[in-house]
């Protein structure tokens, strides 16, 4: 049950050196598996909300992606209703180049900029497309009732 | 080896259980998509052919507690079936009674209960055993 070296180096990494507005912590009974916390960036419409995901390396990892989700609701077209997330490097475009850190910045960054081309959760990203400002203000009104510390 | 998480492991359940399992015998699926913790299930049995069951369709409900996969999920019958693992007042499949539940491992899941309840009806003892008419339901 020995945790390879990277996995060991990036945990440290993590703690030691943190990325502005994120937080990731090792569950002490499987630290292949993370408690993640995402705040919302500023001058997106999840502004001032705190959001709860999970992470796990597979056995495969880095030769596979980390799994990543996100537990609080959120109002996003490329995040559905399990929170599960729709973000090229978690699948074809993971490369063992890249880390938790690296993934979690890539999930803060699509809060950023939401792509309602590359839809995950449909309805969202039709709404989006339709009324961008209608959008926008349900996404942050979610985010006021579900995303709050 | 890594130790998959409840709701990664939920996950990879529910993905594979949208593709379809095996020959679709056997299905299974979130009672509510909401459900960001995926606890309650519903599943569907297709009665074996050459058996009393042939041709039936059983639904199911299954429960997904906070500890599984480390303890087994909980099973009932909704779709009325006559079968010793089955309480025949609540539809409740007693574990101590379907091999899988009684030793139960980490790495079964929705699909080994189903398919182990599938081989129950199947079996010798079992395959002819009078069943209430079709279509009834427990209350």
């Amino acid at each position: 049950m020995a945790l390879p070296k990277r996995i060991i180096k990036e945990t440290e990494r993590l703690m030691a050196d943190p990325a502005p507005g994120i937080s990731a912590t090792a569950h002490e009974d499987n630290l292949r598996y993370f408690d993640v916390i995402i705040a919302g960036p500023t001058q997106s419409p999840f502004e001032g909300g705190v959001f709860k995901l999970e992470l796990f390396l597979p056995e495969e990892y880095p030769m596979s992606p980390p799994k990543v989700r996100f537990l609080t609701k959120i109002y996003h077209p490329n995040i559905d209703k399990l929170g599960r997330i729709c973000l090229d490097i978690l699948k074809d475009k993971w490369s063992p180049a890249l880390q938790i850190r690296t993934v979690l910045l890539s999930v803060q960054a699509l809060l950023s900029s939401p792509n309602p081309d590359d839809p995950l959760a449909n309805d969202v990203a039709q709404h989006w497309k339709e009324n961008e400002n209608a959008a926008i203000q349900t996404a942050q009104e979610w985010t006021r009732k579900y995303a709050t510390a | 080896m890594a130790k998959i998480p409840r709701n990664f492991k939920l996950m990879e359940e529910l993905e594979k259980g949208e593709k379809g399992i095996g020959d679709g015998t056997c299905s299974y699926g979130l009672s509510d998509g909401d459900d960001i913790m995926m606890s309650n299930w519903n599943g569907t049995i297709l009665g074996p052919g050459h058996t009393v069951h042939e041709n039936r369709i059983y639904s199911l409900k299954i429960h997904c507690g906070p500890s599984y996969p480390d303890m087994p999920p909980s099973v009932s019958f909704l779709s009325r079936v006559n079968l010793p693992c089955v309480n025949q007042t609540t539809g409740e499949v007693d574990p101590q009674k379907l091999t899988c539940l009684r030793n139960w491992n980490r790495n079964y899941g929705l699909e080994t209960v189903l398919t182990d309840l599938r081989r129950e009806m199947a079996s010798p003892n079992n395959r002819k055993l009078p069943q209430p008419s079709e279509g009834t339901m427990f209350n």
